[in-house]
């Protein structure tokens, strides 16, 4: 991988095969994960719609629970009811920029070049970046400060890449 | 695809994920009646009559603060980008709440109206910092 370089108002980077192949899984592995807190029967999709009829209790998977956190500590009925007003729009939300990141892959493969983000493509890679390090890291019991994580070597290498390549795409925007 | 991390298995977890215990009591006097500028879409905050009666306008305008914490995820590269592009704080502020965060665990981030700090929350989840809202003077 060549880290992400400034390109008028554009950023590029350049994946290769395998790499690009991996992002795109994982991309659509959160789409998955995240569909089950999704508006999917026909019924809510109205309710979705006005934003309402989400859930009213946080996930109990660990991952999920990180990407759609209570809004409020400590007030139960706040973070429910806030929860099913805004969670639903959220996940919508996490599930269209992981979809971009996978368009931006699908997109340098099929024209045989670089991946090339335009600055509404940056800020959807960032969030879906944030969101797979946070899963991976719910996954591999990283939740202090320090901790190296438990798990796989691989599960471990591919955490460490996203966070070199989200430190990358900073590095070029700021 | 071989080998990649399985993010979609379903994990068996304990219904307590929470780490560490909550702490209810910021120091957020210095936060108190602040102005933040958030973006094209923010208005500014009320500012206090001087002829209303003292009393009822601290009742009526206790604000609610926004609080971002910490977590072992987050860069702190990233953490600082959002609190400059999306709060409005120049770099050197932006890098001091950032600090804060990882140093105190936490830092109070916006304090208004209570929409307007449910909105800031929603905007932190979405770039999946971990955030929270309360009462000024909770």
């Amino acid at each position: 991988m060549i880290p992400f370089m400034a390109d008028g108002g554009a950023v590029t980077c350049r994946f290769t095969t395998g790499e690009s192949a991996v992002l795109a899984d994982l991309a659509q592995q959160l789409i998955d994960l995240l569909s089950e807190r999704a508006p999917d029967a026909a019924g809510s999709v109205l309710y979705a719609q006005l934003g309402i009829g989400g859930e009213s209790s946080g996930p109990l998977d660990p991952a999920l629970a990180r990407l759609l956190p209570d809004a409020y500590r400590g007030d139960v009925e706040a973070a429910s009811e806030h929860r099913q007003l805004t969670e639903q729009s959220l996940v919508e939300r996490k599930m269209a920029n992981a979809r971009a990141v996978i368009a931006s892959l699908d997109t340098a493969i099929l024209e045989r070049t670089e991946v090339r983000l335009e600055p509404t493509e940056v800020q959807s890679w960032l969030r879906t970046l944030t969101d797979l390090r946070l899963a991976l890291a719910a996954r591999l019991q990283i939740e202090d400060d320090g901790d190296n994580g438990i798990g796989d070597d691989e599960a471990l290498m591919v955490y460490d890449w996203l966070g070199y390549l989200q430190g990358s795409l900073i590095e070029v925007i700021e | 695809m071989v080998g990649v991390a399985q993010l979609v298995e379903r994990w068996l977890v304990e219904p307590d994920v929470a780490g560490s215990s909550p702490v209810v009591h910021p120091n957020l006097n210095s936060h108190v009646g602040e102005v933040w500028v958030v973006d094209s879409m923010a208005s500014t905050a009320t500012v206090a009559q001087p002829d209303v009666d003292r009393r009822e306008q601290l009742v009526a305008d206790v604000p609610w603060v926004t609080i971002v914490w910490n977590d072992p995820v987050n860069l702190q590269s990233y953490v600082a980008y959002i609190f400059r592009t999306y709060f409005g704080f120049s770099r050197a502020e932006a890098e001091r709440r950032m600090l804060l965060v990882h140093n105190e665990g936490r830092a109070v981030v916006a304090s208004g109206a209570r929409e307007q700090m449910e909105r800031h929350v929603e905007a932190m989840h979405d770039f999946g910092l971990w955030a929270t809202l309360t009462r000024s003077d909770s």
